[in-house]
């Protein structure tokens, strides 16, 4: 039967996934915001992991709330994105200096 | 091996594998596409962890709103300026190397204190049969979270805000309603009383 590791263990792997995205992704910010996405899903996993080997349905309003977050976040992150693009013609990362000038 | 087990190999390889597509596929469509895959396997998942509630919302908020709003954005953008020309840079093997740290570290402490996980020994059968996921999750948060539920509220009102007024653009040349100035406006000043002379006959 499925144990509490297993879940465990597979929202590991897709945390790393999405930390690895991260840090390879250097060209576009979209799949930036998409990585974090997978992020907030790979912690949700734990809690309802959590919340169902625990009997306890605290978990699950936190991974409510979490949604209510990550939603929010990806808003204004497009937001930002689409006034990033019309200022600079880019979503390239490395083109992203101007505070280092 | 049981039919649960099968069903959750299965769906978590494709978790696993669309995620990794998330990363790795050149064109951004590619990768949402796929991410709305992953989320739909993650969904399936939670039904099994009987999270029945969330799975849904998961779909409905995450396949139906957020990830369309993705899809949008990309492709708002001119494609030749969001397509990767190569898939990794040189820092790609680092980054190979830190996942891999960070999913032995975390396998390695999950497995390794797996016995003092007291509630994993026996799957335990449902949280409560007599009423749904939904009844259980409704009633929790209107009593117990109903301050962090309003403050949820807000938070998404405050998105709203925040992306309006980011992507507002005021054009030049656009005749635009002042309210201020209507309602301000001095009487005198919008009528003039002309006296005319009646003709007499």
């Amino acid at each position: 039967m499925l144990a509490l590791q297993s879940y465990l263990t597979l929202a590991a792997i897709v945390f790393a996934i999405g930390v690895m995205g991260i840090i390879i992704n250097r060209k576009n910010i979209i799949i930036l915001l998409m990585c974090t996405e997978l992020l907030l899903l790979a912690v949700n996993f734990n809690f309802i992991a959590f919340s169902y080997f625990n009997q306890d349905i605290t978990g699950q309003i936190f991974v409510f709330f979490i949604l209510t977050v990550a939603a929010a976040e990806a808003a204004i992150g497009l937001a930002i994105l689409v006034v990033l693009y019309r200022n600079k013609d880019s979503i390239d990362v490395q083109e992203l200096q101007t505070l280092r000038e | 091996m049981a039919f649960i087990e099968i069903i959750f190999y299965v769906f978590s390889s494709i978790l696993v594998l669309t995620s990794l597509g998330v990363i790795l596929f050149k064109n951004p469509v590619y990768s949402a596409i796929s991410l709305i895959l992953s989320f739909i396997t993650s969904a399936a998942l939670w039904l099994l962890l009987q999270a029945e509630f969330l799975a849904i919302v998961l779909i409905l908020v995450y396949v139906g709103a957020v990830m369309v709003l993705f899809l949008f954005v990309v492709m708002m953008l001119n494609i030749s300026d969001v397509i990767r020309t190569s898939r990794f840079n040189k820092i790609a093997p680092f980054a190979l190397f830190i996942g891999l740290i960070i999913v032995g570290e975390l396998i390695t402490l999950i497995w390794i204190r797996s016995d003092q996980f007291s509630m994993t020994s026996s799957p335990i059968s449902v949280l409560d049969t007599s009423v749904g996921n939904t009844t259980l999750l409704g009633t929790a948060l209107f009593t117990d979270y109903l301050y962090s539920f309003e403050i949820a509220g807000f938070i998404l009102l405050l998105a709203i805000v925040v992306s309006i007024s980011l992507t507002l653009r005021r054009r030049e040349g656009l005749k635009r309603q002042i309210v201020s100035e209507q309602v301000n406006i001095d009487p005198t000043k919008r009528m003039k009383l002309v006296d005319l002379k009646s003709e007499k006959n």
